[in-house]
């Protein structure tokens, strides 16, 4: 069990009477894509939160990198990134000072961050943007510069909550690109998406309603036993049930 | 570059991209100076006097002339009967009026006892009552010909008892509040309104580091308006700076430990920037007003003075003047500088604390 890279069992989260996450349970291995699917509201984000140590669960547990959320948060949040669905770097500071500020509060030494930014920056297609401050990108861009920001300190899990909202095609298929290349080299992927295109690029899905997760199977196996032509099928055949 | 320094580092740069604020900051508070400096003089001058002169005798002409040489008073407009007086005094034609009783140069020179009437509006109970000493004064010695004062009063420290050399500490001890208390008490919730905060705080950055990089950029900012402040009260109101400088400084560091503390602590516990505003303003309003700084300590009510050892301010103004003015040591200042540092240590500490709770 200590192999899984995000393991929950039970894990619950209640705001006064109102239930965000209701004992749900799932277990995703290193390396994984793993879609964290679900309507607006239906509490996906509530439960990212959870895992990154952000929130405290009501009742249940987790395990995240081999850290059980809620103790040992200083080495929980060296092993994750969390790249959150609202843009939250500095806009006022340049991509490269956004980079050195996150690698700093991480703990890399000044050698290491200089190495790694100067890695990420043509990695991340951030080449040439160094010197300019955030708030003069295109948002696409921005969100490279976010993920680079998550990937910074090479955690072994990372969280994207809607990393490529509001982006056109090519933007999101360059994110992509990017979120295969670090699961091939054994980075887990946590991602929510409201993109059906995007849920067939993961290894495994899950559909959250109504802070349960009613199915969970890869894209396929999701397809097989709703019988939906596409993921979009499937999404709206279960969330509408 | 560790953690502390990384996020100091940050908060420099986006102060220095920040241009209007930091024109706020380095230039108003020597405007506020000033302006202030000058605006809340309270030496009395230009007392308007008038005379009901119903004796109208050398002396009586004597006593209204004593009255209008003094550097307090300057003449009011003649009075005609005593219906006349009461509403001069009313309406605000002059502040002060005495009436010379007919029969008055007849009296004295039989040494029978006489009643001159000063009448005086006491609408600002301060400075009528100062007003009506020196009226009595002046009269007493034309009266007379006496200098009426037994014994001889001397004043140490501030021999021509300026009020400006006693405000212009005063409003450089409010600048200090204002500055750091005010920047701190944004400094946090402005993260949480942009989303930033929560992208730290899925770092490994702890609470004290946390607090202690968002104090630091403003700590710098509050001493180099102290500074700028301090110098120009030297240079342009003379005030003396007769102490060290090094009491000063342990001074200033105690006491800005208090206020970029509970400006941060604001700043937690708020949601929305103007929320924190309002929390620091009201509670500036309070140290403001029970430092001492306009109603002196000692004409407060007993539980109010019981209220004033929790105002860090007092203590500062304590300090401050103390220093400047009359040369106060380490020594002298000790229970303040104590008092202070107890404050600055609690209220970091809180800070911290406040930070962490709300963030887990």
């Amino acid at each position: 069990m200590s192999g899984e890279a995000v393991l929950a069992r039970g894990l619950t989260r209640r705001f006064g009477r109102f239930t965000a996450v209701d004992g749900i349970d799932l277990a995703v291995a290193p390396g994984e894509i793993f879609g964290f699917l679900g309507a607006n509201g239906a509490g996906k984000t509530t439960a990212i939160r959870m895992l990154c140590g952000l929130l405290p669960p009501t009742s249940g547990e987790a395990t995240v990198a081999g850290i059980p959320v809620g103790r040992r948060a200083v080495e929980l949040k060296q092993r994750i990134g969390y790249m959150s669905q609202r843009f939250s770097l500095y806009e006022d500071l340049t991509v490269r000072e956004n980079l050195e500020f996150f690698g700093g509060v991480y703990g890399l030494s000044r050698h290491r961050i200089a190495a790694r930014v100067a890695a990420l920056l043509p990695y991340l297609g951030l080449a040439g943007t160094e010197n300019r401050l955030t708030a003069s990108l295109p948002l696409g861009y921005k969100q490279r510069l976010a993920l680079g920001c998550a990937l910074l300190h090479e955690p072994r899990v990372v969280f994207l909550d809607e990393p490529t909202g509001g982006v056109d095609p090519l933007a999101r298929r360059r994110f992509w690109d990017l979120i295969y290349e670090q699961a091939a080299a054994g980075v887990t992927i946590f991602v929510t998406t409201h993109y059906m295109d995007e849920a067939e690029y993961c290894g495994r899905v899950s559909i959250m309603v109504q802070g349960r997760i009613v199915a969970l199977d890869t894209p396929a196996g999701l397809k097989a036993t709703t019988g939906g032509r596409d993921m979009q099928d499937v999404f709206l055949r279960l969330v509408d049930r | 570059m560790g953690p502390l320094a990384s996020l100091m580092r940050k908060e420099f740069l986006q102060l220095r991209r920040d241009h209007a604020m930091l024109r706020l900051v380095l230039v108003l508070p020597i405007v506020q100076l000033l302006v202030l400096s000058y605006a809340l003089d309270n030496d009395l001058r230009n007392v308007r006097v008038s005379v009901l002169d119903e004796d109208r005798t050398p002396l009586s002409r004597g006593i209204a002339d004593a009255l209008w040489e003094s550097d307090v008073f300057v003449p009011g407009p003649p009075l005609a009967s005593g219906d006349d007086l009461a509403r001069s005094l009313k309406v605000g034609r002059c502040d002060l009026a005495v009436r010379i009783p007919a029969g008055l140069a007849r009296d004295v020179a039989g040494n029978r006892s006489a009643a001159i009437g000063v009448h005086v509006d006491g609408t600002n109970s301060s400075t009528g009552g100062r007003a009506a000493g020196y009226a009595e004064a002046a009269i007493a010695r034309a009266a007379t010909g006496r200098d009426g004062r037994v014994g001889a009063v001397r004043f140490f420290y501030n021999p021509e008892l300026e009020s400006r050399l006693y405000m212009v500490p005063g409003i450089i001890v409010m600048i200090a509040t204002i500055v750091s208390a005010m920047l701190t008490g944004m400094a946090i919730v402005r993260e949480k309104e942009l989303g930033t905060l929560e992208q730290v705080l899925v770092t490994p950055l702890g609470s004290l580091q946390y607090v202690a990089g968002k104090s630091a950029p403003y700590a710098l900012i509050a001493l180099v308006d102290l500074a700028l402040a301090t110098g120009f009260a030297a240079v342009w109101f003379h005030v003396p700076l007769a102490g060290s400088p090094l009491v000063l400084l342990a001074g200033v560091l105690a006491y800005l430990a208090v206020t970029l503390s509970l400006g941060l602590i604001a700043s937690v516990v708020s949601d929305t920037q103007q929320q924190a505003m309002f929390t620091v303003w009201f509670f500036l309003v309070f140290a403001i007003m029970l430092s001492g700084f306009f109603f002196p300590i000692e004409n407060m009510p007993p539980w109010a003075r019981v209220l004033t050892w929790l105002d860090p301010m007092r203590f500062f103004l304590a300090i401050v003047r103390g220093v400047l003015l009359r040369g106060a040591g380490f020594g002298d200042l000790a229970r303040d500088l104590l008092v202070l540092a107890g404050m600055g240590a609690a209220s970091f500490t809180g800070a911290v604390l406040a930070f962490r709770r709300a963030t887990s």
